[in-house]
């Protein structure tokens, strides 16, 4: 896992390329038993080349290499001057080594503790740490020179942690490179000069407590190199004030024997300015490894991916869309009141003993009561039919919807009569009277018969 | 042509409610339902799917319209009961094609094929002889069938019905689609299990897919509503400043701006939310979100590299003290650490008063830095609460919603309703992480799953009482 997965993952998960179905049958098929980042990393190794190029991952990662280059350039040359400004012997005074070593000691054990605090803090979106640190601003101002690439990766924003990470790993790069440029310098200075080390410091400090310090920095190499340690006699011999005359006699006495400090200090930069921050690179790639991981989970989007991946695909509806029915016509005769008498009354589905009751609740005179649909045969409606004539009242339940079984019978019965009036009635409860809503739907249904001789009572 | 899975078709007299119930079981909005009878003029198939795998299906099918033609045709064929079914089949195979009968083969193809029987009727209406007729054709198809009571009035004739349906059906159950809820959906899934033996096994899995299914889909709610409440509290409004002064209509301009982007979100998020719970088509009448009493601040800021002011203030400074201890160790000591301090000084202050200047520099054209007036994170505490209160309220009114129902939702929210899922410890733990989403730090994974957990247990309770 990388950056570039990360990336890559972003983008996906922007441009959301695939279906659920295709997740969960991923997840089936590859996700099996693995772990969730797992998961996620197979699959965005799968899916990163249905991404349009140029890829973010790609941009990014050549801005960030091009930057990164750049600044290593710049901390490595900036090493180099610093050494040699730090070397110069001017003829009058030998160099301070306290110089030099606060440089490749003091300098990079103080850095390092901003370093590890910035890693203890990383969590925080605005480290402060992160953001004293050169590697951070260089690339701020880097950030401005008007670049296409700039414009792309502008809409991105890149998780705080793993950006402070990339920081943090960065810097250590670029403290590496400015130690290797101090170093190459220390050694091009001793290989071509010959300087006069001294020191000399406004601290009360005896040569005897400055061989102890001395020896205990070098407790990395003492035992190895004893000849990389400066010794009590040395010191003593090279301490210099500036106050006093200028040089001794001794020291010029022994100029010869100064120069041993060289590698005094070449160990020093060697174990503190390189060796230690090597260590805190390679602890800076963990922990950006770590923070990778972390981004790439809390990537947005990524907790749906993996819940498509390994939940099953429930789904309940309809597997076709439904075709809406038209609207329909509500064009027929009615009339709004009943007359007093017909030569037949009918009741669809209306048993006798209900009809009667129907008919004397709303006052109608008839000769000719019958019950058809309902619990009828076909045959003993069409009987009805042969003796039914003239003006015919058929009473329907407004409740029930017309069936295409009424609208038959009515069909029969239009033929061999002269004129139908459908009334639709309420239930008993609701005294015989018809909702309007129900009353309405018969309307839309009897309109399509297109008959002169139906009526409907409303 | 038989299928493995259970099948059940869903018939009976027009207009009773058969698209409503497959609605409501299937969780499918979309289905056409309406007061005009013939409304469905095809079977429609809702197969319960889990990863492609069907485990059962709901047919929704047309009414009967010509059911007495039907039973007198069958009843021409004298046979005994065990031809019964192949006379039905004849009849199938006789009139295919003839529109006639159109929705009464729509409605028998699928029993004659294996599925069950749910006969539907609406007791809210007299029972009529005009059922016998179609109740006497299913019974002649030999399938197991089982009859479903549903109410669409008050009115009430259950008694005569279940006296009549008790005739031709071994079952009767009463089921309502417009107010069913996890509990009944169950319940009646249960009792179509027992039509036929083989059937057991298969149902009781679908129910246990059922409750996963609610689970899955509390669980994505209360994703979505975790992303509205962190948007929503750590957004920040901007607008970049042209003039020296801010102007009043700027300061409103930013205002609506804010305003506006939460509004948006809150309905982008009940979009979301109505999609889970298949509820798409849902048209709502509901308030939209007031900002009342909630004292919107506007700050003036700017920025120079990107960094505000006070980051810029550090950065100096830090950098300043670097500098200045540089030059320390450069005299090696003689300057007693002052080099450090005056730098820390110097690069602090620099980086304070330069900032103005600093951020009109142009370099290549390009401005260091901007001028903006800024409003958010939101820092009303209670403001939290009504977002988060207004979501749970929606989330828990569309997901006890059956599908059944196409008449408009009234989303109106009673004061109440807080009470029904805030009190004190959950507002003490729903508060620290309320603060952690306005602090605009970097908010992990862990973090944002935690409090999805708070709120599907809130979910939980509110959804499944
Ligand atoms: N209030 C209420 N209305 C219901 C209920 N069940 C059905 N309805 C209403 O009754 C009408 C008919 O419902 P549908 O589900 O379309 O009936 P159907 O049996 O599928 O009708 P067709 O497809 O035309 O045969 C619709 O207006 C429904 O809203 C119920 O339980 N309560
Ligand atoms: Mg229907």
């Amino acid at each position: 896992m990388n950056l570039k997965s990360y990336l890559d993952l972003y983008e996906l998960l922007k441009n959301d390329v695939s279906s659920r179905e295709e997740r969960r049958a991923f997840g089936l098929s590859y996700g099996l038993g693995k772990s969730p980042l797992d998961q996620v990393i197979t699959w965005t190794s799968r899916y990163y080349k249905k991404l349009k190029s140029p890829l973010l991952s790609e941009t990014f990662s050549s801005y960030m290499y091009g930057v990164t280059m750049t600044l290593v350039i710049i901390a490595f040359f900036l090493g180099v001057f610093s050494g040699i400004t730090l070397l110069s012997y001017n003829g009058h005074e030998p160099v301070n080594v306290v110089y030099f070593m606060a440089m490749v000691i003091v300098l990079p054990l103080f850095t390092m503790l901003l370093t590890v605090l910035s890693m203890i803090r990383s969590q925080s979106a605005q480290s402060i740490l992160v953001h004293i640190s050169p590697a951070y601003w260089l690339e701020k101002m880097l950030g401005l020179l008007p670049n296409a690439m700039q414009k792309s990766i502008e809409t991105f924003k890149i998780n705080p942690l793993l950006s402070n990470w990339i920081v943090i790993k960065r810097s250590q790069l670029l403290a590496i490179f400015f130690s290797l440029g101090l170093l190459l310098s220390l050694l091009a200075v001793v290989a071509t000069k010959d300087i006069a080390f001294a020191w000399s410091t406004t601290l009360q400090i005896t040569p005897e407590v400055l061989h102890r310090y001395l020896n205990l920095l070098a407790f990395p190499w003492r035992e190895f190199i004893p000849t990389a340690v400066p010794s009590l006699e040395l010191i003593e011999q090279s301490q210099y004030f500036r106050l006093g005359d200028s040089l001794s006699d001794e020291m010029i006495h022994n100029a010869s024997k100064l120069g041993e400090w060289w590698r005094f200090l070449v160990f020093a930069t060697l174990f503190y300015a390189l060796f230690l921050r090597f260590v805190l690179y390679l602890v800076s790639l963990l922990g950006y490894h770590l923070a990778l991981q972390k981004s790439l989970m809390g990537l947005e989007g990524v907790n749906t991916l993996l819940r498509d991946m390994n939940e099953p695909i429930i789904s309940t509806h309809a597997l076709h869309v439904e075709k809406i029915s038209s609207a329909v016509q509500k064009n027929i005769q009615h009339i709004q009141k009943l007359d007093t008498s017909y030569d037949v009354v009918q009741g669809w589905a209306i048993p006798l003993s209900k009809l009667t009751v129907v008919i004397d609740s709303m006052e109608v005179i008839t000769p000719n009561i019958f019950e058809v649909g309902g619990g009828n045969t076909l045959e003993e409606d069409s009987e009805i039919v042969h003796k039914s004539f003239g003006e015919v009242l058929l009473y329907v339940k407004a409740w029930e919807p017309p069936t295409m079984d009424f609208l038959d019978y009515l069909e029969i019965l239009l033929e061999s009569v002269d004129k139908v009036i459908v009334c639709p009635i309420g239930t008993e409860e609701e005294s015989y009277k018809a909702k309007a809503k129900w009353v309405d739907i018969w309307v839309q249904k009897l309109s399509l018969l297109h008959n002169k001789k139906l009526w409907v009572k409303i | 042509m038989m299928k493995k899975h259970p099948r059940f078709a869903v018939v009976g007299h027009p207009n009773k409610g058969k698209s409503s119930i497959v609605s409501a079981l299937a969780l499918d909005d979309t289905v056409q339902i309406s007061d005009i009878p013939g409304t469905t003029n095809k079977q429609r198939s809702f197969p319960l799917k889990v990863d492609g795998k069907i485990l059962y299906e709901l047919i929704d099918t047309p009414g009967f319209q010509r059911a007495r033609r039907v039973l007198a045709w069958l009843e021409k064929h004298d046979v005994s009961a065990d031809k019964k079914h192949d006379v039905v089949q004849m009849f199938i195979t006789e009139h295919r094609g003839d529109s006639q009968f159109n929705d009464e083969l729509e409605l028998l193809e699928p029993i004659m094929q294996g599925a069950g029987i749910i006969y539907v009727v609406d007791a809210s209406k007299p029972y009529g002889k005009e059922y016998e007729a179609e109740m006497e054709v299913l019974r002649w198809t030999g399938q197991p069938s089982m009859a479903l009571i549903n109410h669409i009035e008050e009115t009430d004739y259950s008694s005569e019905w279940k006296r009549a349906l008790g005739q031709y059906f071994k079952m009767v159950r009463t089921f309502n689609p417009m107010t069913t809820n996890i509990e009944q959906h169950v319940s009646i899934l249960e009792s179509m299990a027992q039509l036929k033996e083989e059937w057991i096994a298969p149902v009781k899995e679908s129910i246990k897919l059922f409750e996963r299914y609610q689970e899955q889909r509390i669980e994505e709610s209360s994703q979505v509503i975790t992303q509205l409440i962190y948007d929503a509290l750590s957004h920040v409004e901007e607008l970049s400043l042209s003039e020296e002064e801010t102007t009043t209509d700027e300061k409103e301009r930013l205002e609506e701006q804010y305003k506006q982007y939460l509004r948006k979100l809150e309905i982008a998020t009940q979009k979301k939310i109505e999609k889970i719970w298949n509820h798409d088509n849902l048209q709502k009448k509901q308030t939209f979100l007031t900002f009342k009493n909630l004292d919107l601040f506007s700050e003036e800021s700017a920025s120079v590299f990107g960094l505000t002011r006070k980051e810029l203030l550090i950065t100096g400074a830090t950098s300043g003290a670097i500098t200045g201890a540089g030059i320390d160790l450069l005299f090696a000591g003689h300057t007693l650490l002052l080099g450090g301090t005056i730098g820390a000084l110097v690069g602090g202050a620099g980086a304070y008063f330069g900032f103005n200047e600093l951020s009109e520099i142009k370099v290549m054209g390009q401005l260091l830095g901007k001028r903006y007036l800024q409003m958010g994170p939101m820092k009303n505490r209670n403001f939290s609460y009504i977002i988060l209160g207004r979501a749970l309220f929606h989330t828990s009114s569309i997901a006890t919603r059956s599908h059944a129902i196409r008449s408009v939702a009234e989303l109106s929210m009673e004061n109440a309703f807080k009470e029904k899922w805030l009190d004190d410890s959950l507002r003490t733990s729903l508060e620290k992480y309320h603060k952690k989403f306005r602090s605009l730090d970097e908010i992990n994974n862990e973090t944002l799953k935690e409090y999805e957990t708070l709120i599907k247990n809130i979910l939980f309770k509110l959804i499944r009482h």
